[in-house]
């Protein structure tokens, strides 16, 4: 796939929040490679806004980008009553782990909860499996 | 997240031209026994048949969420969303009554009457007949409702 | 045949609630069925569908020879790092800590970017805290800070904070304890209590909001440059006062949130000066904390510390500086997947090094080590100790047999064999 055709998609920036999941948990300890892992780790979860603002529907695949790394998630509602554009959550595993910076301030500590991130649809493309994700 | 739908709203999405077809006389009361879950969309024929009835199809496949058992109490689990969490066990006023040492003190339970129990992940329910909400005293208990993180219980 | 061990309490390793009322029934040498255990306990103690294969450089070999492989990568390290822990029992971890002694290498576990800081401060009394039955027979006011029990410890609120029945809350939840739940989002514990128990405060102000508690809880007016309505914080300052006895849980949103932890001191002691205040960490990992124990009582430090002729502790020894500085040259990984668990720019250096695993089950970090060693399955298939997320140790018995070592059997052999 070349670049170009993404062009034309909207870009919008996010701040990614991290947070843990009984299913995807269970799912971990089944197998960490088995599509329910996947299926319920690869996803990021938007703000109805958001979704309109990126051309998609919900269930659609994105990009999520930042300088540390690339994903290709599902995107879904948050299912929040309270709105929060700008800011999207995602379960805490590989793929919301490749989008956590390295710099640390040299505390050890990195920014899981704090994350800068694009997103773009990713115009069908295929979510990013969990051995694809280095 | 999931809530409860209505007999109201299960009756305006069937054909309400009384056909008589499911075996029921009114559409109002396939509604009814579709709420209580004693019946299954799919015994509504012209709702399957029909090509105008597709989304009203669509939509209550979606409501009337398939369910294992139903307890005579009308008492559901949603096994899908049920975590094993045991709040509902612990705070079940029936569970407590019978077992206050072990499940009303938040520990596994050591009494055979209780009516939640967590098996293999997931609450299973028995003893359902001593269920506040059934029976001659019967009062709108809403204890397991209530503390479900997940809406895992539902009374229909 | 299905045997059922009635009244014969198992514990569960799911997370470091480390439930102790299990029962479970066996088919031959297999779980079948699982009594009490949350979903999450439910899948871990039945076991993974992949496990890990005894393999060196991707060939299946005998435990001897991986074990020797796994000494020689050790022995030839210059700065070896050895990480995991929090899935490992004390035993474990004890021997971990003595082959970290004897290859001069870097020592961490999870805890290096989770709770760390705060059982540092609990161990050397810094933080008031209590244990988890004296919450159940006790707490009367219960904060969940930054912190989701419903999806990271799902029977932390029936078995212990909030809705069991204990010796000074024989009324149950509705009369006798508040929640309050203070994140930044409407997690399933929110649901639980409810809108008037939820304060969602914007993501990073969580300091901010402990001052303004502070200034609440001093009579003065509670100020937030997020402009959190003053009469909802006013609300939470009076039950926080009221308590008889309190008890804070704080989560991994509280602990990421706080550049240091002097906001949170401030509020507790302030807490403590009007009414009695406790904190609890939410730890994750089974035994996380029992790693932190083991480590300060050998090192006075709970994690990042570096052996050689003296012991080297601060952040630079921690797994993450570590990897990031490229200052490893060969990683022994127990009981974890930093590969999964850490943040891909930091960890993709493992994939660079000799890397070894110890797991019951395939781990992307063993897709890509060297080395790759089963081990029994913890509270199952090997017994040892633990501790739980308050402090207290927790006795796990073996349930099922293998033919898989324990990791502290393998570990004790590779500590032999360097
Ligand atoms: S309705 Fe009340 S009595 Fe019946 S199962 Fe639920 S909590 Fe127990
Ligand atoms: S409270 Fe809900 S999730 Fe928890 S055990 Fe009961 S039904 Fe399942
Ligand atoms: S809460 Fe934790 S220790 Fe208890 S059963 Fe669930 S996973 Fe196991």
């Amino acid at each position: 796939m070349g670049f170009g055709q993404f062009l034309a998609a909207p870009e919008i920036k996010l701040k990614l929040i991290t947070y843990r999941d009984v299913f995807q948990d269970s799912a971990k300890e089944s197998s960490r490679f088995g599509e329910e892992y996947e299926k319920l780790s690869a996803v990021i979860r938007l703000d109805p806004k958001d979704i309109s603002k990126l051309a998609i529907k919900e269930g659609d695949t994105v990009f999520v980008k930042n300088g540390s790394g690339k994903v290709i998630v599902k995107a879904m509602k948050s299912g929040y009553e309270e709105p929060h554009p700008g800011i999207a959550y995602m379960v805490n595993g590989p793929w919301s782990n490749a989008l956590v910076p390295d710099d640390t301030g040299g505390t050890g500590v990195p920014k899981f909860k704090d994350i800068e991130a694009t997103v773009q649809s990713a115009k069908g493309g295929k979510v990013t499996g969990i051995l694809d994700i280095f | 997240m999931l809530t409860m739908a209505s007999v109201m709203e299960i009756y305006q999405l069937l054909p309400k031209t009384n056909c008589k077809e499911c075996g029921k006389s009114t559409c109002m009361a396939f509604a009814v026994d579709l709420l209580a879950r004693k019946v299954k969309v799919e015994d509504c024929l012209p709702l399957v048949r029909e090509e105008k009835y597709r989304a009203n199809y669509q939509k209550l496949s979606e409501i009337i969420t398939p369910v294992g058992d139903v307890t005579e109490t009308g008492l559901i689990v949603h096994e899908d969303k049920c975590i094993g969490c045991g709040n509902c066990v612990v705070a079940c006023p029936v569970n407590v009554a019978a077992d206050p040492f072990g499940a009303g003190s938040g520990k596994a339970p050591t009494s055979d009457k209780v009516i939640l129990k967590v098996e293999d992940g997931i609450v299973r329910a028995k003893n359902v007949e001593e269920c506040r909400r059934f029976g001659e005293n019967k009062i709108l208990c809403v204890a397991c409702i209530d503390t479900c993180p997940t809406k895992a219980i539902e009374f229909v | 045949m299905v045997v059922c061990l009635s009244n014969n309490y198992y514990v569960c390793t799911g997370c470091a609630l480390l439930c102790d009322d299990i029962e479970v029934e066996l088919e031959g040498s297999s779980l079948v069925k699982v009594h009490s255990a949350c979903r999450k306990g439910v899948a871990r103690m039945k076991g993974c569908e992949t496990p890990l294969e005894c393999a060196v450089n991707g060939k299946s070999t005998d435990t001897d020879t991986a074990i020797k492989e796994a000494a020689r990568i050790l022995s030839n390290a210059e700065n070896p790092l050895i990480f995991g822990h929090g899935n490992s029992s004390s035993q474990a971890q004890r021997k971990a800590i003595a082959i970290a002694r004897k290859t001069g290498a870097y020592l961490d576990d999870t805890s290096s970017f989770c709770q760390g800081p705060i059982i540092e401060a609990i161990l050397q009394g810094k933080l008031r805290t209590c244990t988890l039955d004296e919450v159940k027979d006790r707490a009367d006011v219960i904060v969940f800070w930054g912190a989701d029990p419903s999806s990271s410890h799902p029977r932390h609120m029936s078995r212990y904070s909030y809705f069991p029945r204990g010796k000074e809350r024989q009324r149950g939840w509705e009369e006798d304890r508040t929640a309050i739940c203070i994140d930044v989002r409407k997690s399933d514990t929110a649901e639980i209590c409810g809108n008037n128990g939820t304060y969602i405060i914007p993501p990073g102000e969580d300091a901010e909001f402990m001052d303004a508690l502070v200034s609440g809880l001093s009579n003065k007016v509670p100020k937030t440059s997020f402009d959190f309505d003053k009469k909802r914080i006013l609300e939470l300052t009076n039950i926080l006062k009221k308590a008889k006895f309190g008890v804070i849980f704080a989560g991994l949103g509280l602990v990421y949130s706080l550049k240091d932890l002097e906001p949170l001191f401030a509020l507790m002691d302030k807490l403590n000066s009007v009414s009695s205040f406790h904190l609890i960490p939410m730890v994750g990992q089974y035994n996380m904390r029992g790693s932190n124990h083991n480590i300060f009582e050998e090192t006075g430090y709970v994690n990042r510390v570096k052996f050689g002729t003296e012991v080297l502790h601060g952040p630079e020894y921690s797994v993450v500086e570590a990897l990031k500085e490229k200052a490893v040259d060969a990683a022994l990984i127990i009981g974890s997947d930093p590969l999964s668990s850490l943040p891909l720019s930091v960890a993709r250096y493992l994939t660079e090094i000799p890397l070894i695993t110890i797991d019951p089950c395939q781990t992307l970090t063993s897709s890509k080590s060297d080395v790759t060693i089963p081990c029994a399955l913890a509270g199952v298939e090997s017994g040892g100790t633990a501790i739980r997320m308050d402090g207290v140790e927790v006795e796990m018995k073996k349930i099922i047999e293998t033919d898989r070592l324990s990791d502290e059997e393998i570990l004790t052999r590779i500590l032999e064999a360097l």
